[in-house]
């Protein structure tokens, strides 16, 4: 009994500090931060980089070819 | 290390009165004491910390907004295709890779000061809006050759113009699915992050275009052209809605796209009666076209179903017009109603809308039970006319929190405003052009004059007092009418601000431009001095 | 080449829209219907009692009143439009046919009718009509369906003009030789040597769209004759010819411009002087007059508002055998600024045409009335020399 409250409580306090941290992100706008200042620059480079299709090189007949 | 000034410290302390700070730390601060300027980072538009908006708001902000949608956002992605999927996704595509993850951030900026009852339906129609978003392009990456998605998906998808209605496609819906080409990769992507359209319109003006057709034809085409476009369908329909430049834009796409193409055109003349007859056919003839290019078949039930579950969805708008004409209790901000708006009735009948539409009528009901003054520092009921900045549609909510300028109703909410018969084919028919033909800006914005002047009713019906005249700098169709507006306003003496855009192109305008221009009418015309003075000027250039 | 005996005459008409011979129309009695776009049919418009006018805006460099109504950043020729209105210059006017065929000329339109006053003519109406995207049978039928009750049935009802099949069976032998006698003198481009000059057709063809046809009639007939026996320069006046296609242009000095830079235009292919708008209209087995002229203009016009799959891709080629047929070097795709329908049309002609069919493409946005012609005429010059180095580079091949 005692352990199982014991377990109960320490998911407590791990499901109560996550939701603190959860809090501190939010209130602190540290996803955003992340987003803005890691993630996006990063996907940016990768999309700027990217190999793609020529659009010059796109075939115009009378029929689409479905290409 | 500097030492802290005790002396300032103390008077500061001394100053404080603990009641306020109580009620302050309990409620959040009241509408006029608010600084929320004061919170943004400069240029980024980032927080140095959330609002908070007490106790209650907060919470319900952290739990029910924040945390939930966080959480919905990728319950829906698992529900939709799963993770590597979508990951294939973000890798492949710019619109979504850049604009997904500040979702939350697209959030605040709409709800931003925004409190109880106005908080909680405002956000449930945010949240309907990324679901359906991700329901959109997970089927696209589902289906998407490009990304080595499923063949027999994308033979059961069919794709169309953003501009062509969704419930075209309702006869089928029981057999395919139908996905608009641009509604996510240019529409959704412009409100999230503002970022990622300028590629699309610097890839088609890399091609040879002028600068001055309209923008957001620009960016379609520069989705083809840079490649950017999922290849999840075999067939597509396209239309003239609404403008010169969107049939312009169609000729481009069928380059790009190079796949079987049915143009379904509304007339121009749409008040004309002889038209009916001929858009009728060309619907029909839509139908042909899926039918011969999907191997499917026109189901009349499947067609009723979702026709009668659509005009459950208008005759709540109606409820909801009526509370925001007639009281004050109308508890959707601004830029939730507008987008909201346009995205359900374009998209066409989802089971989302109708969740959605559940929540939010037990809070309207509510609120006019108990006579909630959902925005109680209103200063001047606003309605918007023509179209909107895509990039600041939540001016919304600024000019609120700023000046007390409420904005009630807005043009294209307006559109498509009628039920569809279902009693006989015939009648469904003639009703779904008179739909079609009542598309947004059609019906107003490059429609006949009669109804781009229908704004002085609406005006009367919703008791606005102020107009927030978008002026789209690249709108051909607007820009032609702009002196017989003008002389309107001065022959009905109304108070109207003129706020120019460029519809998805922040270079042209920029938010803190349009910021300036009503501000500027408000200190100069208006006599009037802001609720929150920490709003007037900051830089979000860079914000999304 | 020897001076076409009327060619002064003929641009003294164009320097105004209500002309010498408009005036001499409206003498006779007669109503002036303006129109504006090929999608209002000319024919329709010269029934007996009547003659059609194509508006025209010439000289009109700053339409300042119409900037107010319709901003700066619109097209500006439906803006120098509206300007003239303003002026009086449209006053002549007994109605205006409208179609909302392209956005900006619309609203000028829309503006007549909002503001009728404009017009100093009391019997002044504006009537529109829906113009399909498509060229189906079904488009077809409502285009036919259209012009019946708003061009037909208004001029009966209004100002009852005949508008009987055979009046109109009349009518349209009288336009198909007009455009006989265009077409015939257009010929004379295709030669190897042509004996007409791109300007001089674009004076003689505005003309025959802007003043009563049954008071030119005989002028154009007698410039016809006179160009069968008329030779060409002994030495070459040109250096390369050229196809001139694009958007609204009603400014033969465009014309002019590009051919004293060298490149003679044999042939047209835009608004006010498409090469198919002067193709005489047949009327089939079993058609009412009314069917063969909603059939014709439709199933004719290579408009870019045509939105089926099958015309959007065919007009490019329809432009490349034109520059085949009359023998061209080169094209030239000019569009207004603020068109969008030629902006995007531009741009894939631009790419399309020399890559699919060989053909080198100048690519140019113009005003209405071309102030810039120092910018143009250095892009023409360059464009020229352009040709010239392909031919060199072709014969050493």
């Amino acid at each position: 009994m005692k352990k199982a409250l014991k377990i109960l409580a320490k998911i407590a306090a791990i499901g109560g500090a996550v939701y603190a941290a959860l809090f501190a992100v939010f209130y602190f706008d540290l996803d955003g931060k992340a987003i803005f200042k890691f993630v996006e620059p990063t996907l940016v480079k990768h999309y700027d980089n990217m190999p793609r299709r020529d659009p010059l090189t796109r075939p115009y007949g009378e029929e689409p070819t479905n290409e | 290390m500097k030492k802290p000034d005790w002396n300032k410290l103390k008077e500061k302390l001394k100053k404080t009165d603990p009641k306020k700070l109580a009620r302050d730390f309990l409620y959040g601060k009241p509408h006029g004491e608010r600084r929320l300027g004061d919170l943004y980072e400069p240029k980024t538009g980032l927080y140095k910390h959330r609002e908070w908006r007490g106790v209650k708001d907060t919470f319900y902000y952290f739990n029910n907004i924040w945390l939930y949608n966080y959480g919905m956002m990728v319950a829906d992605i698992m529900k939709y295709g799963g993770l590597v999927t979508f990951a294939k996704g973000v890798w492949r595509y710019r619109w979504v890779g850049q604009s997904y993850l500040p979702v939350m951030h697209w959030f605040d900026r709409g709800l931003e000061g925004v409190r109880g009852e106005a908080l909680r339906a405002s956000a449930w129609h945010y949240r309907a809006m990324v679901n359906q978003t991700i329901e959109q392009f997970m089927r696209m990456f589902c289906a998407d050759q490009n990304i080595g998605g499923s063949k027999a998906l994308y033979d059961q998808t069919i794709a169309h113009d953003e501009t062509v209605w969704g419930g075209v496609f309702y006869p089928y819906r029981d057999q395919l699915d139908d996905i608009p080409l641009q509604m996510i990769p240019y529409f959704v992507t412009c409100h999230v992050n503002n970022h990622t359209v300028l590629n699309y319109i610097d890839a088609t003006q890399s091609l040879g275009l002028p600068g001055d057709p309209c923008p957001m034809c620009q960016a379609e085409c520069g989705l083809m052209i840079l490649d950017d476009e999922p290849d999840f369908y075999p067939a597509f329909i396209t239309t003239n809605e609404a403008c010169d430049g969107s049939v312009a834009t169609s000729v481009i796409q069928d380059w790009m796209i190079n796949k079987p193409l049915y143009a379904m055109p509304q007339p121009m003349q749409f008040d004309d009666p002889l038209v009916q007859e001929h858009c009728a056919k060309e619907i029909e003839g839509a139908f042909r076209f899926i039918e011969e290019q999907m191997g499917v078949e026109f189901h009349w039930s499947e067609l009723v179903k979702h026709v009668e579950e659509q005009n459950e969805l208008q005759r709540f708008e109606w409820e909801k017009w009526d509370v925001a004409a007639n009281t004050s209790y109308y508890p959707i901000t601004g830029t939730a109603q507008a987008l909201y708006r346009i995205y359900q009735s374009q998209r066409g009948n989802r089971k989302i809308w109708h969740d959605t539409d559940k929540r939010v009528r037990k809070i309207l009901e509510k609120c006019v039970e108990q006579k909630i003054d959902t925005f109680p520092l209103t200063r001047h009921r606003v309605i918007a006319w023509s179209c909107a900045p895509l990039y600041y549609s939540h001016w919304c909510t600024w000019a609120y929190n700023c000046w007390g300028l409420n904005c009630i109703i807005n043009m294209d909410s307006l559109m498509f405003d009628m039920t569809i018969r279902t009693d006989t084919y015939d009648n469904m028919l003639l009703d779904f052009a008179r739909y079609h033909e009542w598309a947004p800006m059609r019906r107003m914005a490059v429609g006949g004059l009669k109804h781009i002047f229908e704004l002085w009713e609406n005006m009367e019906k919703f008791h606005c007092d102020m107009v927030m005249m978008y002026d789209q700098l690249q709108c051909k169709g607007m820009q032609g009418v702009h002196g017989l507006f003008e002389d309107e306003f001065r022959a009905r003496d109304i108070h109207a601000i003129w706020m120019p855009h460029a519809l998805p192109d922040k270079r042209t305008v920029s938010r803190e431009e349009i910021r300036r221009i009503i501000n500027d009418y408000m200190f100069t015309v208006m006599q009037e001095e802001p609720l929150d003075p920490s709003l007037l000027e900051f830089d979000d250039s860079k914000s999304w | 080449m020897r001076d076409l005996k009327h060619l002064i005459y003929f641009e003294d008409l164009l320097q105004e829209a209500h002309n010498e011979l408009v005036r001499k129309g409206k003498e006779d009695g007669n109503l002036a219907l303006g129109y504006t776009c090929y999608f209002m049919p000319e024919v329709l418009l010269d029934l007996p009692g009547c003659f059609s006018v194509r508006l025209r805006a010439p000289r009109c460099v700053s339409p300042d009143m119409a900037t107010y109504y319709m901003s700066g950043r619109t097209c500006h020729y439906g803006r120098s439009l509206f300007e003239r209105a303003l002026e009086g210059g449209f006053n002549f006017l007994d109605a205006q046919l409208a179609t909302e065929t392209c956005t900006v000329t619309c609203r000028f339109q829309e503006h007549l009718k909002a503001m009728p006053e404009v017009i100093n003519n009391m019997n002044f109406k504006v009537e529109f009509s829906d113009v399909p995207f498509k060229k189906n049978e079904n488009s077809i039928d409502h285009y036919e369906k259209q012009l019946k009750a708003h061009v037909l049935d208004f001029l009966k009802n209004n100002y009852g003009v005949d508008t009987s099949d055979e009046t109109l069976l009349k009518t349209i032998e009288e336009h198909n030789e007009m455009c006989r006698i265009i077409r015939e003198i257009g010929d004379f481009r295709k030669l190897d040597e042509p004996t007409i000059t791109g300007y001089e057709f674009a004076v003689i063809n505005l003309v025959s769209m802007t003043c009563p046809k049954y008071l030119i009639m005989d002028k154009l007939k007698e410039t016809l004759e006179e160009l069968k026996t008329r030779e060409p320069d002994q030495r070459k006046t040109y250096r390369c010819k050229v196809v001139l296609a694009g958007s609204e242009n009603d400014d033969p000095e465009f014309t002019k411009l590009i051919e004293s830079c060298g490149a003679l235009v044999v042939c047209d292919r835009y608004c006010y002087g498409a090469v198919e708008a002067r193709v005489p209209i047949e009327i089939r087995e079993g058609e009412t007059p009314l069917r063969a002229i909603a059939r014709h203009y439709l199933l004719t016009s290579q408009c870019t508002r045509f939105m089926e799959q099958e015309e959007m891709r065919h007009r490019k080629k329809f432009i490349a055998e034109l520059a085949k047929e009359y023998k061209a070097d080169g094209i030239i795709v000019a569009s207004n600024k603020f068109c969008e329908y030629w902006s995007y049309e531009r741009m894939i002609d631009t790419i399309v045409l020399p890559r699919d069919y060989g053909y080198p493409v100048c690519s140019i946005e113009k005003e209405y009335i071309n102030s810039a012609s120092g910018q143009l005429r250095t892009r023409f010059q360059a464009f020229v020399e352009s040709i010239e180095i392909k031919k060199l580079q072709e014969a050493s091949k």
